[in-house]
């Protein structure tokens, strides 16, 4: 429902989960394969030399320090950034208005209602019922299109699909106060208030 | 033991025939996605799959921690101080020596640990990563249900049809099949059937998408005193 980048976790994910593979495959070929050991010891010597050549020659004038170490520093901290910016984009996506539209054609202005109408108007509705253990109504944006999520946690044994008819006609009666017929999901789900709660017995 | 495989294969035959049901209702409901808002198909595909906020979570927060470090040290030796842990000159000496100078055992067991780890983020990337819910037709609106629900409904009407208390009975639900399993009281015989039937009628009436087959298992052995 949320704006997560799902397509982008699964990237990223994927190239951590690559990356910690090889090297700890690495790691066990080299505690127990002897051959590995010693094309590793010839390879990464190589590579290393390298690098210490450049550190050599890429020095600070009047200091002995390189200013790669500066470079490698920078690299990291944007990389940091990066990740800090991953994770501030999970579970984005709440909206605060159902309804932004300019409906009238020759008058300025435009109409706005806000997402707490719907909200607060169901959770009164659902408020009253006995074989829920607890509701939530929030307002999403999904791809510019406003859209409502209820959230139902009914007490043991009760039949979805009869309290989904319930919470649709509720629906639609807001549709009529509203007068637009936003998406809505109707999420029926289990948590530890439903489950550890007592069960319906009549009903 | 003849009886209960009878039993298995009515359960599918009749949930066969729900399905079958629900396919030609599915070709009408093909409509309705569009009277429910253009996004809804989008937004259920989205619902029943993981969208892997928690992994990535932690995968970022392994990769600060790591770059953090990285960080700290260049830093400290790009401005010429001494280093904190080790410099890195030092670490990469050790990296290339590296079968020498640690136990093989220890090096083993950190390479496995490290690739299970790998293979923990590798495989949430790429596996479906599929919820345990299952979709409900509505015309107005989009209906997600926990197959955990879904077995408390069935559970109950189960319990009535069998006649048995609450613990007697317990339903699994997964994909594409429900398991009942039922522990009649001692002495008093359980119908299969009836638990079936009533089992099949309450699913074709909730008509969950996709329709799970169903399974009733009456135990030999039953409860005293329930």
């Amino acid at each position: 429902m949320n704006n997560t980048p799902r397509t982008l976790n699964r990237i990223l994910i994927g190239i951590l989960g690559v990356k910690l593979l090889v090297i700890g495959l690495l790691l066990v070929l080299l505690a127990t394969v002897p051959a590995v050991a010693s094309w590793w010891q010839q390879w990464s010597a190589g590579v290393w030399s390298g690098i210490s050549q450049l550190l050599q020659r890429t020095g600070i004038p009047g200091r002995e320090e390189s200013w790669v170490w500066a470079v490698i520093a920078l690299l990291l901290a944007v990389v940091i950034g990066l990740m800090v910016a991953w994770v501030a984009q999970q579970g984005k996506g709440r909206a605060n208005l159902i309804v932004a539209e300019d409906d009238a054609e020759d008058f300025p202005g435009n109409v706005r209602i806000g997402g707490g109408v719907a909200e607060q108007a169901l959770r009164a509705a659902l408020a009253e019922r006995q074989d829920l253990a607890g509701a939530t109504v929030a307002t999403y944006e999904i791809r510019g299109e406003p859209a409502l999520k209820i959230r139902l946690q009914p007490r043991h044994g009760v039949a979805p699909h009869l309290l989904a008819a319930d919470v649709s006609a509720l629906v639609e009666a807001l549709d009529a106060v509203v007068g637009k017929r936003v998406p809505v999901l109707i999420h029926i789900g289990a948590g530890a208030r439903s489950r550890f709660g007592r069960a319906e017995r009549v009903r | 033991m003849n009886n209960a495989t009878d039993v298995r294969s009515k359960g599918s035959h009749a949930a066969g025939n729900g399905a079958s049901g629900k396919s030609s209702g599915g070709a009408s409901g093909g409509e309705t996605p569009d009277a429910r808002g253009a996004g809804m198909r989008r937004i259920l595909d989205r619902e029943t799959r993981s969208s892997r906020a928690g992994v990535s979570g932690v995968a970022a927060v392994l990769v600060i921690l790591l770059c953090g470090y990285g960080l700290l040290e260049a830093a400290v030796r790009a401005v010429g101080q001494p280093p904190w842990l080790i410099d890195p000159q030092t670490a990469a000496e050790r990296i290339i020596a590296l079968p020498q100078g640690m136990p093989p055992l220890l090096l083993a067991v950190l390479g496995a640990v490290t690739a299970m780890a790998g293979l923990f983020f590798l495989l949430n990337a790429v596996l479906p990563g599929r919820r345990a819910r299952h979709l409900l037709p509505d015309p107005r609106a989009g209906v997600v249900v926990d197959d955990e629900v879904i077995a408390s409904a069935l559970a109950r009407r189960a319990r009535l049809a069998a006649n048995v208390t609450q613990e007697q009975v317990m339903v699994v639900v997964s994909q594409r099949q429900v398991t009942v399993n039922v522990r009649p009281t001692s002495g008093v015989p359980v119908s299969e059937n009836a638990v079936l039937a009533a089992v099949l009628e309450e699913l074709r009436e909730m008509a969950p998408e996709p329709m799970p087959e169903v399974r009733v298992n009456v135990a030999t052995s039953g409860v005293i005193g329930a």
